[in-house]
């Protein structure tokens, strides 16, 4: 069969339409709805036929692994089709079945391997340098890319409209191709060619995609999986959506909103729908619009079944607005939602919107974590809103979450690599402490100490020790000590004051050992969210000294009480709750000079402008921090300046 | 070290591995008694190796990875191109008895597998062959008595996953592991709840991560897999890892893996690619969904790049296990690429006493097929020659670590393609091997427990001296062979360029030629005739030792022919080296008479026993250099390559002397003879054996006529100079000095004397003029051939190429075909067989343009009336016969000169009875027949095209003539073509004189 000459319908090519050589030329009547005469071509395209056939039938069937195994089949079948076809030397007539088969084969394989890949660039490549080998165009194509190889082509077959329904075919995938992998250039030049010269001056892809019409198939044409304009409606949804979230990451609100809209009216299925809907969501958030998105925000919970990105920015939502409940029972929803495991993706034959988006980054309203992601979201809430007790049992819930069974069930956060689990570990065990429960954050810190004890240096540890694996060596110290810094405060909830001082000293020696000054090494200069640990080894510093100095006033050792304290206030000196101590602690030892001084030290700090964030510090940090806040400071305060006010008349007259 | 001492044990015979001793293609997998193996082919046989009866699974494509999920006893296969298949390892033995006999299943047992007994029988058998691999069975059949009908065969029904890219999978629990190959992309995929089963959902996808991939190296090999899992603290035995795993201790494990999988105490994957990249994937970070996808940075470690196809992944203990035997986890991970490099990876503490990661990387001798390592320190490697051990247990206790050096032990078991080692700890002294011819076997490996003793190192430390001394030995003769080996080639690669050169240039000149100029030669008191042979190598190629220069004479009248053999030491290019020999044959070298023509014939031989026999020689009591033995007749002694030169005929012509030149010739022999000789001519004259013979035998004249221009054109400047008559004698006798001919006298005719002495006067004389000039300028441009319509007295025109290497100009002449005044008008010239054939030989054997078959020239005794011309083409030194025939053809060879010879000899006093008579007339040769005889009956079978004797065929042809008609000379160097069948068949004689 393939020693037929295929001669005859490169021959037939002249006659107007007709795919058939011989009966084309006797008729003359060439339209015809009959089936399409015999050819040499027709077993193939037959084969065509039946494959497509069989691949919409299979993909009603319920089976996934059934459509799985012949969508593979298939796969294999448009293979084989398309080499026997490219086998033959290239004829105009056989150019619309090779074309077709070319389609098809692109379109399943995109759908197989869920992504355009160099293969399939290459392939329509081909296809296009079979249309000018057919042509005898063949010079000018070795040197050039594949945007000349598009120009060349469509001025080639202007003339030959029966190759045009299969081009604008091969050309709807390439925009696919183009759209997925971000060559936004390459595919609006491609509209502007396939639109022939009436939108040139237009550069906006939605306009363009809107304005580009493939030309209808005959009726007798080789089945296709997908049409061109099906194709089109996709390619104009998802470059809308691309477009509106892109818009709305550089905060290009109104533009990011009509984008949006326009891909909400266009042709998506629901998944993709409840996306639309909850990046309009987000936007309107950050317009100003909380009930509006809100609104879509329902509507996107109500479309599909896809709960996560609308949940999670709907707890986004509430927290703006302030609404610390709704916004935990969303994130709990959330966490719920998640944990329910997606079933796998039915194989689709079709090119849809999702297979033409990239993968939603950080930044992106879609991005919605896994379920610890979540869980530790509502957690850090939970412990953020001062809700202890739903911290801590949060918090608990998803330490059994990672700790249990091989299973997967915790994804580093993205962002710079490095370990977070020591501060998951660490924060437990501050919402423990938080909610009174010193016996559990015992136990959570035995376990984090003993599954890193073995990695701590035992000579003193060097912040510029940066070799080949050392820069995640260098937090362990860190960790380490606060985990003894977390043990000290449990065992001061439990009223054991050795146990309390002894672990606080352990923190600090271990703290001590590190050199503070070299700050501006830069390690940590690139992760904005996280602090710098020297920032975090000073707090904690700060922290460990001021709860020893507590420890040493509740035991009545006021002079050990102000040692620390001083040192304390030393390691920074602006720090407020620190001088506070220190200022309470002289005041008690009768040092009232001093205290003055301090005092005056004090208020002269609160008149200047807060000091710029040194970057947040980690929320286990915080709490701890917050555990040293002395709780009366104003009326403290207040004492000492009533205390101050008669003599500051007579002995500072010229103070400011 | 200690070397492991070692036996084997066949447990069975399965298929042969397809793919030979590629690596990392076929799979051998043991839990408990339960074998698995996969010879790469799409069948898998499980075997326990307490009954040997293997059970067979085929799939539909070729395996590449199996995995046994202990619970459920499920087998997981993964297939080349198709996706992963689930098969209970329970259910089709069930099925397959069921197929066969319902009877119950100890029957079909016993059918099915080879019994036991058998197997071990063999195996006794194979104790002393271990490296001949005794067994090759055919591909895919099970050798121990399977046929193909028990073969339980796995449907689509059984795929799991589908997916034509995976090319890896490991198990970890319910979850599974995958990574498939995309376009510069490694996909590591992880799936949960795999529930085997037909109609079920494929498993969730949980995570999935895309590692970039370097550009392919090594396209056939596959990803390795392992799983490591730190130890668990709560409960040791919830977290073991899966049969492809093991523990490793935690600080090597928190070193490698960081913090968050040493917290999580979550199981690692590490995956080695066949572009040399070791990664790791913690798995419990690996889950990600599509609006969370992971990040290939956050989610893989590269731990090294070995620049190799990774082959093995394993973790061992280097420190001596606890005492307790407990399952001490391990604390060195190696993996070894193909070629044999090898990376170790421990935990080691620095100067600051800081945990850091030691690595090391060892070069072993590769290339590995396929690795395994048990619980202690050894790996077990296997090469296509041996399988080897390695210990990775630190050396001393002095140096803590890693051993700075591996040093390899080999275990005398070859061609080994899989590997495994059983987990149970009992059983860490053995392996299992899966040889390349198919052969399941037990290897025992144990290293020595017992410290040696001082002397018994002494003893060792000898031994081994004397083993290296013995191997420098064998090297060294070894080193001597290949020298000698490396001669021969060389010598055999020039041999053939020179043959390629001879036998490849019909036409253009030969690189080696060989000329012949006979001479005569004062003998003591007589002359003999003496030809000098010159080799002279024009070529590139210089002909060394094992050539010679072989050059028969062949008389014409005798039969058996003299062949000398000179060796040639050395003939660079350029070179030429020179003998000189007698023509007399033998019986006659007291007459010294020879026996023209004679035909020298010039080859060069090279023997293949000179130059090859040295290495095939026995080398004394010394065992055979190469280990090989060659059988007694592989190159008899005389065998060699025999390439001819050329050939060389010496006929009367150049063997003439001339009596009017100052040399007196041939003295008489003994003064007797002179007296005698004397005697007569004075006694009577004519007297002597001529005046006896002329009344009987007048003198023969034989004449041929040829146009002038013809001749004229064809002597060229020979031609320009003085009478042609002159130049026409001169070019006949141009192998004598010009001074000879020219000092003659007379210039147009010669006086000469025969080699046997009798006289001989060449002629030549200006006869006619050409009938008509018009058809002469009517000769064909086209070299070769042409045809013309034969009349009387027509010229026949042929026009021939000069060589390449010859004078530029085509040369045509004329010849004109005529018949005898004296016959008949006869109707033969009406014959509608009006064409001509121009017949060619070159020397010896025919020229393959000389159209075979159709040669019949009628002998001219025959067909006295056929018009026949017999004239002999030449270009000197290649003598042509052209013989024209009424109703022929032309043919001839391509480029070639032609001359027309006109030749009359004239002879007196033959020696009738030397030619051998014509075959079909059955002439006999000995006794001189009248002049005008009768003919014969016709004879249409010579001259044979396919006598090896070209030019004596036709020189042989015209025996008969000698016979009907007394030639001048029995020899007639060129006279069977000239004067032979023309004067014989009294058809082209023009005059006689």
């Amino acid at each position: 069969m393939a020693a037929e000459d295929p001669r005859p319908g490169a021959v037939a090519s002249v006659a107007p339409p007709g795919p058939a050589p011989a009966l084309a030329a006797l008729s003359p009547s060439p339209v015809d709805s009959s089936p399409p005469p015999a050819s040499y071509l027709d077993p193939w395209w037959r084969k065509n036929d039946d494959l497509v056939r069989r691949m919409k039938v299979t993909q009603d069937s319920g089976l996934l692994l059934r459509q799985q195994l012949s969508a593979q089949d298939a796969l294999r079948g448009f293979r084989e089709l398309l080499h026997i076809l490219q086998a033959l030397p290239a004829a105009v007539s056989a150019l619309p079945l090779e074309l077709t088969v070319t389609c098809n084969f692109i379109t399943l394989k995109a759908n197989q391997t869920q992504g355009f890949t160099e293969d399939q660039g290459q392939d329509i490549q081909l296809g296009l340098e079979r249309v000018l080998e057919a042509q005898e165009q063949q010079g000018p194509r070795l040197k050039c890319g594949i945007r000349e190889l598009w120009k060349t082509v469509l001025q080639a077959t202007s003339l030959l409209p029966e190759l045009l329904p299969a081009l604008h075919h091969l050309a709807g995938l390439q925009a696919a191709l183009w759209l997925s992998t971000g060559c936004l250039e390459d595919l609006s030049l491609l509209l502007q060619m396939l639109n022939g010269s009436q939108n040139v001056a237009s550069e906006d892809l939605l306009l363009l995609l809107k304005s580009w019409s493939p030309p209808s198939k005959e009726l007798d044409a080789p089945l296709t999986l997908q049409d061109a304009c099906g194709l089109r409606d996709v390619l104009l949804t998802a470059s809308a959506l691309r477009q509106g979230l892109q818009e709305l990451i550089t905060e290009n609100f109104p533009r990011a909103l009509s984008s949006l809209q326009e891909a909400a009216s266009g042709f998506c299925s629901r998944a993709v729908l409840a996306q639309v809907y909850t990046a309009l969501g987000s936007c309107l958030r950050k317009m100003g619009n909380p009930q509006r998105a809100l609104l879509y925000l329902v509507e996107a919970l109500q479309v599909a079944s896809v709960w996560g990105p609308p949940l999670l920015e709907a707890s986004r939502l509430y927290r703006e607005l302030g609404d610390t409940t709704a916004e935990l029972e969303s994130l709990e929803l959330l966490a719920k939602g998640l944990s329910v495991a997606q079933s796998s993706k039915t194989p689709q034959v079709l090119i849809e919107v999702e297979l033409l988006l990239p993968p939603p980054d950080p930044a992106s309203p879609l991005y919605c974590g896994t379920q610890s992601h979540a869980k530790h979201l509502l957690a850090s809430r939970c412990l953020q809103t001062g809700r202890a007790e739903d911290a801590a049992e949060h918090y608990l819930d998803m330490l059994a979450l990672l700790l249990d069974g091989p299973e997967p069930k915790f994804s580093p956060p993205a962002g710079p690599p490095g370990s977070c689990v020591p501060e998951l570990f660490l924060e437990t065990a501050a919402a423990l402490i938080q909610a009174n429960r010193a016996q559990d954050a015992l136990t959570v810190c035995e376990e984090l100490l003993r599954r890193t004890s073995f990695l701590l240096p035992k000579m003193p540890w060097m912040w510029d020790d940066t070799r080949n694996g050392a820069k995640e060596l260098m937090n362990y110290p860190l960790w380490v000590s606060a985990v003894y810094f977390l043990q000290g405060q449990a065992w001061v909830k439990l009223g054991a004051s050795k146990e309390a001082v002894s672990d606080f000293s352990r923190c600090l020696e271990l703290l001590f050992r590190a050199p503070p000054e070299n700050k501006d090494e830069g390690i940590a200069s690139n992760c904005e969210s996280r602090c710098r640990p020297d920032v975090a080894v000073q707090h904690l510093r700060l922290a460990a000294l001021v709860s020893r100095g507590l420890e040493w006033v509740t035991s009545g050792q006021d002079t050990k009480a102000l040692q620390d304290f001083l040192f304390s206030v030393q390691m920074c000196p602006g720090h407020r709750d620190a001088s506070i101590h220190l200022l309470q602690t002289l005041q008690r030892l009768g040092r009232s000079h001093e205290a003055t001084a301090l005092w005056w030290r004090l208020e002269a700090q609160r008149k200047l402008p807060p000091e710029a964030a040194t970057g947040s510090l980690p929320l286990y940090l915080e709490t701890c921090l917050s555990w040293i806040r002395p709780p009366n400071q104003e009326s403290l305060l207040e004492e000492i300046r009533t205390s101050l006010q008669e003599p500051s008349d007579l002995e500072l007259p010229g103070f400011p | 070290m200690a070397v492991p001492e070692r036996w084997v044990d066949y447990l069975a015979a399965l298929g042969c591995p397809t793919g030979g001793l590629a690596a990392g293609r076929p799979r051998v997998l043991t839990q408990g008694t339960e074998v698995l193996v996969a010879p790469g082919n799409e069948l898998v046989y499980a075997l326990d190796t307490r009954d040997l009866q293997p059970r067979v699974f085929g799939l539909p494509e070729p395996v590449r990875h199996l995995e046994l999920l202990a619970p459920g006893r499920t087998l997981f296969v993964l297939c080349a191109g198709s996706g992963i298949y689930c098969v209970a390892l329970d259910t089709p033995h069930r099925s397959a008895s069921q197929a066969e006999d319902v009877g119950g299943q100890g029957d079909s047992d016993v059918k099915m597998g080879q019994h036991p007994s058998q197997c071990r029988n063999q195996a006794e058998e194979g104790h002393s062959e271990v490296d001949e691999d005794p067994c090759e069975t055919q591909e895919g059949h099970v050798e121990s008595g399977g046929s193909p009908s028990e073969v339980v065969s796995v449907g689509p029904d059984a795929c799991i996953l589908p997916d034509p890219s995976l090319c890896a999978f490991t198990l970890l629990g319910d979850l599974l592991v995958t990574v498939s190959q995309g376009p510069g992309t490694w996909k590591v995929r992880l799936f949960k709840h795999l529930c085997p089963g037909p109609g079920t959902e494929p498993g969730a996808q949980v995570g999935e991560v895309v590692v970039p991939a370097e550009p392919p190296r090594a396209p056939n090999f596959l990803p390795v897999l392992s799983c490591v899992s730190p130890p668990c603290s709560r409960d040791p035995h919830s977290c073991l890892p899966g049969p492809g795993g093991s523990t490793l201790q935690e600080a090597l494990f928190g070193l490698l893996f960081g913090a968050d999988a040493a917290l999580v105490e979550s199981p690692v994957v590490l995956c080695g690619f066949p572009d040399g990249q070791l990664c790791s994937v913690v798995l419990k970070t690996l889950v990600t969904s599509q609006t969370a996808p992971g990040d290939p940075k956050a989610l893989v470690k590269v731990l090294h790049h070995l620049e190799e196809p990774i082959i093995f992944i394993g973790a061992l203990r280097t420190e001596p296990q606890a005492q307790e035997g407990g399952d001490t986890p391990a604390d060195c991970l190696v993996a070894l690429g193909h070629h044999g490099r090898t990376l170790a990876i421990t935990a080691g503490r620095d100067e600051t006493e800081t945990l850091v990661p030691e690595m090391q990387v060892y070069r072993l001798p590769g290339p590995v097929l396929c690795a395994t390592c048990n619980r202690g320190s050894l790996v077990y490697y296997s090469t296509p020659s041996r399988l080897h051990v390695v210990n990775l247990a630190p050396g001393d206790s002095a140096h803590p670590g890693l051993p700075p050096l591996l040093c390899q032990n080999s275990l005398r078991v070859c061609k080994i393609v899989a590997l495994s080692s059983p987990r149970d700890p009992e059983d860490s002294t053995k392996l299992l091997a899966l040889s390349a011819g198919g052969r399941l076997m037990t290897c025992h490996v144990a290293l020595d427990p017992a410290r040696m003793t001082a002397r018994q190192a002494t003893s060792k430390i000898q031994n081994l001296l004397s083993n290296i001394s013995s191997v420098s030995e064998r090297v060294l003769s070894l080193k001597k062979a290949v020298e000698q080996q490396n001669q021969a080639l060389t010598h055999l690669h020039e041999a053939l360029d020179v043959s390629c050169a001879l036998l490849s240039c019909q036409s253009s000149p030969k690189p080696i030629m060989c000329t012949t100029r006979p001479s005569w030669r004062a003998q003591g008191l007589h002359q003999e005739l003496v030809a000098t042979c010159r080799l002279e190598n024009q070529g590139p190629c210089s002909l060394g030792p094992g050539w010679s220069w072989c050059i028969q004479v062949l008389p014409s009248s005798y039969d058996g022919a003299t062949t000398y053999t000179v060796p040639i030491q050395q003939l660079a290019p350029g070179a030429c080296c020179e003998v000189t020999l007698t023509l007399c044959s033998g019986e006659e070298e007291e007459g010294g008479i020879p026996d023209l023509p004679v035909t020298v014939s010039h080859m060069l031989f090279y023997s293949l026993q000179e130059v090859v026999g040295v290495l095939l020689a026995p080398v004394g009591t010394e065992e055979d250099t190469l280990g090989v033995v060659w059988p007694q007749d592989l190159l008899p002694p005389q065998d060699g390559a025999c390439l001819p030169l050329g050939l060389h005929t010496v006929d009367l012509l150049q063997a003439l002397r001339f009596p009017s030149l100052a040399t007196p010739c041939l003295p008489p022999t003994n003064p007797i003879d002179t007296f005698l000789a004397n005697y007569q001519e004075q006694g009577s004259r004519p007297g002597g054996q001529a005046a006896l013979q002329a009344p009987y035998l007048p003198p023969s004249t034989v004449s041929i006529r040829v146009s002038s221009e013809l001749l004229r054109a064809a002597l060229g400047d020979m031609g320009t100079g003085g009478s042609l008559c002159c130049a026409t004698l001169q070019w006949l006798l141009t192998e004598h000095s010009p001074v000879d001919v020219g000092k003659s006298g007379a210039p147009s005719s010669v006086q000469a004397v025969a080699p046997d002495g009798t006289s001989i006067r060449l002629t030549a004389q200006e006869a006619s003029r050409a009938p008509s000039p018009d058809l002469a300028q009517r000769a064909v441009p086209r070299p070769g051939l042409c045809v013309w319509p034969m009349l009387a007295g027509a010229i026949l025109a042929v026009s021939f190429l000069s060589p390449p290497t010859g004078a530029s100009t085509p040369m045509s002449f004329v010849t004109p075909l005529m018949h005898p005044p004296s016959a008949a008008p006869t109707p033969s010239l009406a014959l509608p067989t009006t064409s001509l054939e121009l017949r060619v030989a070159w020397s010896r054997r025919q020229h393959p343009l000389v159209s075979a078959g159709s040669l019949g020239s009628p002998c001219p005794t025959c067909c006295p009336r056929g018009p026949e011309v017999s004239v002999e083409v030449e270009k000197p030194g290649t003598p042509l016969s052209l013989r024209a025939e009424m109703g022929v053809r032309l043919t001839g060879p391509g480029p070639w000169a032609c001359t027309v010879m006109m030749v009359a000899l004239a002879g007196v006093g033959d020696r009738p009875g030397l030619r051998e008579p014509h075959p079909s007339c059955g002439d006999p040769g000995g006794e001189p027949l009248p002049r005008h005889r009768v003919p014969g009956p016709p004879c249409h079978d010579h001259p044979h095209p396919d006598s090896h004797h070209g030019a004596g065929d036709a020189g042989r042809q015209p025996a008969q003539p000698a016979s009907t008609m007394p030639t001048p000379d029995p020899g007639q160097p060129r006279g069977p073509a000239l004067g032979g069948p023309g004067l014989a068949g009294q058809a082209i004689v023009g005059e006689l004189s």
